[in-house]
């Protein structure tokens, strides 16, 4: 059987990059007693995936993990258990138990919503005013970084809502393992269509991922 | 914009942010305002050497477990960091709960390289705190040092308020405690420091003189405040098990240096290599016992979740049951999978059953230590291995399936010929024979033997106190003759600039008026002097030179036998007689025997009940 937990990553170690928080993970999971499981051969290793990599200087309100347990745990304990051998920055908020058969997280995401804190508020008034704007164009341009060059695409439809509201840009991003639109690109975008020149300073807070139901709206990932 | 809103602006440009956030597994979440102390450790190197350190690991459990005290900790921020500190006019704040270094009670470094020095005043100096000691108010906190380097505390005896000289576990709660008295009495800095002064094994630079003749030779050190002692002895705990050793210690996120769980098993060393200042200053021999260590594995693994313990000690081969310990924490651990590594390994023939389960769970390379090419400079040094032995452990490495050897070897010891440096060669193509000498089907794959080579630096308190080290010229002809001779296939060479050691040299063996230059060499720039991209050896000639002081002085002279030694106050437990003695031998190449076969009179006899090997008769 498979646990699937929500976590927090805090804003105080939001620069802790995802290969960390990975081993970080591992350890608490080791910490904790809990029975889980291990890969075979040589270097054996906890199974646990995670839905999506947060990327490096982002917090994560609802992040979501599975691990594979060697015994069957429920899942109450788990949570317990992994709250006292893991520090205030990566707490865990809910924990769920799954068949192994269960779909892997991964597959199953659409979506991740975001609240974007702009720093300076004069910026921020900004940004929100220039949303209806942007979104009445027919294609919305961005720069996407691949591997090796600057690509532009449109994140039109990769936009499923957005709004404003004092300092806090809100989104919802198609993320899956083809395509996304990362934060930064929307701001980006925004930021251009409000005429401001300079980068935008903001908090990136992933508050949660989702995936579909089965009559095709987004859901939180962890409920499907 | 607040401190700390400026503090997160520059965490978003800056280079590895996680070295400043914090917010680690085990590390302290005790409220400011709950404890009356509060302790500010410093390491005076970035997170990543720093959180590698067991000492910070020891004192941080240590003064956190007491309820009146607090201890956070601050670490040397890199360049980049400085820089933007700089610009948003932010002070070095701790690590823990962002508080600026001039609110604490006490700042205490660790002193474990003498390269770090410039570190402690730049730190310091972000932090708000005046660097001299005299330019110290009644706000002020006072600062401490310990550690290996306190042993000659006099290069920083202007900047350093009171030292710790020896092992620090008991020591640093009575410092502390009087600290927190003149926190709540309202003592004066003076009066804080008489009674720091006061206590056993803490060293209070101000309450001293030295004198000097024209030549810069010392001609006294003298207290100048009634009631302080003449000399300063050094503090030993001397049973292990009812010292304090921490069950819980922080767990970074990101990988730093050592990585994983040190376990000490033993303080000190009864070898009694010549060059060796650890093997000095950390007797005598201590262990922890087998029940102990075994205690304390299982409650870290159980706190950190590591997956690898390392065994420390300065010659962990030499733990008195050691067969035993590896295989019981290696039955204990398989299950939880956690691997034992043996960093100073010393693998002798009763070690090789162990060996042979320590590659079950993991294979690393294996180190030797074999210091010198010949047997007459190894007879100098007094490094009791012979090449039959050495050898003998490298082919049973081979046998075992390792392929990766590493051999240390010093270059610049006192009485070296060409012919050691060639000795050195010689070593190296032997241990390669070894390896062909395995049948191809039995062996790994792959074999890489790594010749280390680092410049001798003399140190107090060891044989070689009194020598010279080889000048920079003489240094870099050495090196260059041991790249002709050790171009072998299979062998890499790797070998240091000398210009770190020459500098090294001349601040470990320095005096007071080296403070003058340490100052000088930090006003002008000089930070960071551990990382070649940041050492800069000409500005600290430069900063000589303004002193008006020759750094040759320092590291090129040969020291007589009646020469008043800066750190002579400082009592190690070992005589300078018993030193003096050593250093003859040493020049007849006459080995002095491991104490474990019986006690060789290095002082340490005359303190009742701290060495578990002496005789008391022998002085
Ligand atoms: S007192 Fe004797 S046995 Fe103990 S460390 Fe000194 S020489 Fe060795």
């Amino acid at each position: 059987m498979r646990i699937l937990a929500v976590f927090e990553k805090s804003e105080r170690i939001r620069h802790i990059g995802h290969l960390d928080i990975q081993r970080s993970m591992q350890r608490g999971l080791r910490r904790s007693g809990l029975p889980v499981a291990y890969s075979n051969g040589f270097n054996p290793h906890i199974l646990i995936t995670f839905a999506s990599a947060l990327s490096t200087g982002a917090c994560g309100q609802r992040e979501i993990m599975d691990v594979t347990m060697a015994e069957p745990t429920d899942a109450e304990v788990f949570l317990a258990k992994m709250n006292r051998a893991m520090p205030p920055e990566l707490h865990l908020k809910e924990a769920r138990a799954v068949d192994d058969r269960h779909p892997a997280l991964m597959g199953s995401l659409r979506a991740a919503s975001y609240d974007l804190m702009v720093y300076d508020s004069q910026e921020a008034a900004l940004l929100n005013s220039a949303i209806p704007l942007m979104m009445d164009q027919p294609s919305i341009p961005a720069m996407r970084k691949t591997k090796t060059a600057l690509k532009e695409c449109d994140i039109k439809p990769l936009i499923y809502s957005l709004s404003g509201e004092g300092q806090h840009i809100r989104a919802m991003l198609a993320l899956t393992e083809k395509e996304a639109c990362k934060p930064g690109m929307l701001m980006e975008a925004l930021a251009g269509a409000a005429g401001l020149k300079e980068p935008v300073r903001f908090l990136t807070t992933r508050t949660g991922l989702f995936g579909e139901n089965t009559e095709g709206n987004l859901a939180p990932l962890e409920l499907l | 914009m607040n401190e700390n809103e400026r503090f997160e602006k520059i965490l978003e440009k800056v280079q590895k942010a996680p070295r400043y956030t914090g917010g680690e597994m085990n590390t302290a979440v005790k409220e400011w305002d709950d404890c009356p102390l509060h302790f500010g450790f410093c390491f005076p190197d970035t997170y990543e050497v720093g959180m590698s350190h067991l000492g910070l690991k020891i004192l941080y459990g240590l003064i956190n477990r007491e309820e009146w005290s607090l201890c956070e900790r601050f670490f040397m921020p890199w360049t980049d960091m400085i820089a933007l500190m700089k610009e948003e006019n932010l002070p070095l704040l701790s690590t823990e709960s962002r508080h600026p270094m001039h609110e604490f009670d006490v700042i205490g470094f660790t002193l474990q390289y003498e390269m770090s020095y410039t570190n402690i005043l730049a730190m310091l100096d972000m932090g708000g705190i005046p660097l001299e000691g005299k330019d110290r108010g009644e706000s002020d906190p006072i600062v401490v040092a310990g550690g290996p380097c306190a042993f000659n505390p006099e290069p920083l005896a202007d900047f350093i308020d009171a030292f710790m000289i020896g092992d620090g576990e008991d020591v640093m709660t009575e410092l502390n405690r009087v600290i927190l008295e003149r926190k709540q009495k309202g003592l004066s800095r003076k009066e804080c420091l008489r009674k720091l002064a006061n206590l056993e094994g803490v060293y209070v630079p101000s309450f001293y003189d030295v004198e000097y003749d024209a030549s810069g030779i010392i001609t006294g050190i003298h207290p100048n405040t009634p009631g302080v002692p003449e000399t300063i002895r050094k503090r030993v705990v001397t049973d292990l098990n009812q010292t304090y050793y921490p069950e819980e210690i922080p767990v970074p996120y990101t990988e730093v240096v050592f990585d994983r769980i040190m376990l000490e098993i033993m303080r000190g060393c009864t070898r009694g290599c010549r060059f060796c200042q650890a093997g000095m200053l950390y007797r005598p021999v201590r262990e922890r016992s087998l029940e102990k260590l075994i205690d304390l594995s299982e409650k870290l693994v159980a706190s950190t979740g590591y997956e690898e313990i390392s065994l420390s000690s300065l010659s962990s081969g030499d733990y008195t049951c050691l067969p035993e310990l590896i295989r019981e924490l290696m039955r204990r651990m398989k299950d939880k999978r956690v691997s034992i590594s043996l960093p100073s390994l010393r693998i002798d023939s009763v070690l090789k059953e162990s060996l042979e389960e320590t590659q079950q769970v993991k294979k690393t390379s294996l180190t030797f230590a074999p210091e010198a090419g010949t047997q007459r400079m190894r007879d100098v040094i007094n490094k009791g291995v012979t090449e039959s032995d050495l050898l003998e452990k490298v082919r049973d490495a081979f046998e075992g399936g390792w392929s990766s050897v590493k051999l240390y070897f010093m270059d610049g010891l006192p009485t070296e010929t060409d012919e050691d440096l060639d000795g050195i060669a010689d070593l190296a193509r032997k241990v390669v024979e070894e390896y062909f000498r395995v049948p191809r089907e039995r062996r790994a794959k792959g074999l890489r033997v790594t010749v280390s080579a680092s410049t001798f630096v003399p140190k107090p308190f060891t044989p070689f106190q009194w020598a010279a080290q080889d000048t920079i010229p003489e240094i870099i002809r050495k090196q260059d003759h041991l790249k002709k001779v050790l171009n072998i296939k299979g062998v890499n060479f790797n070998w240091h600039e000398p210009y770190v050691s020459f500098l090294e040299a001349c601040v470990s063996r320095g005096d007071r008026r080296i403070g003058r230059v340490l100052l000088t060499a930090y006003r002008l720039g000089c930070i960071l002097d551990g990382w070649t991209e940041t050492f800069r050896f000409d500005t600290w000639m430069e900063a000589f030179k303004a002193c008006g002081l020759d750094p040759a002085f320092y590291a090129n002279r040969e020291r007589g036998r009646d020469e008043i030694l800066p750190w002579d106050h400082i009592d190690s437990g070992i005589t300078k007689q018993f030193l003096w003695h050593e250093k003859e031998k040493s020049e007849q190449a006459v080995t002095t025997k491991d104490c474990r076969k019986g006690c060789n009179g290095c002082g340490l006899q005359r303190w009742k009940g701290v060495c578990g090997y002496a005789n008391p008769r022998s002085v």
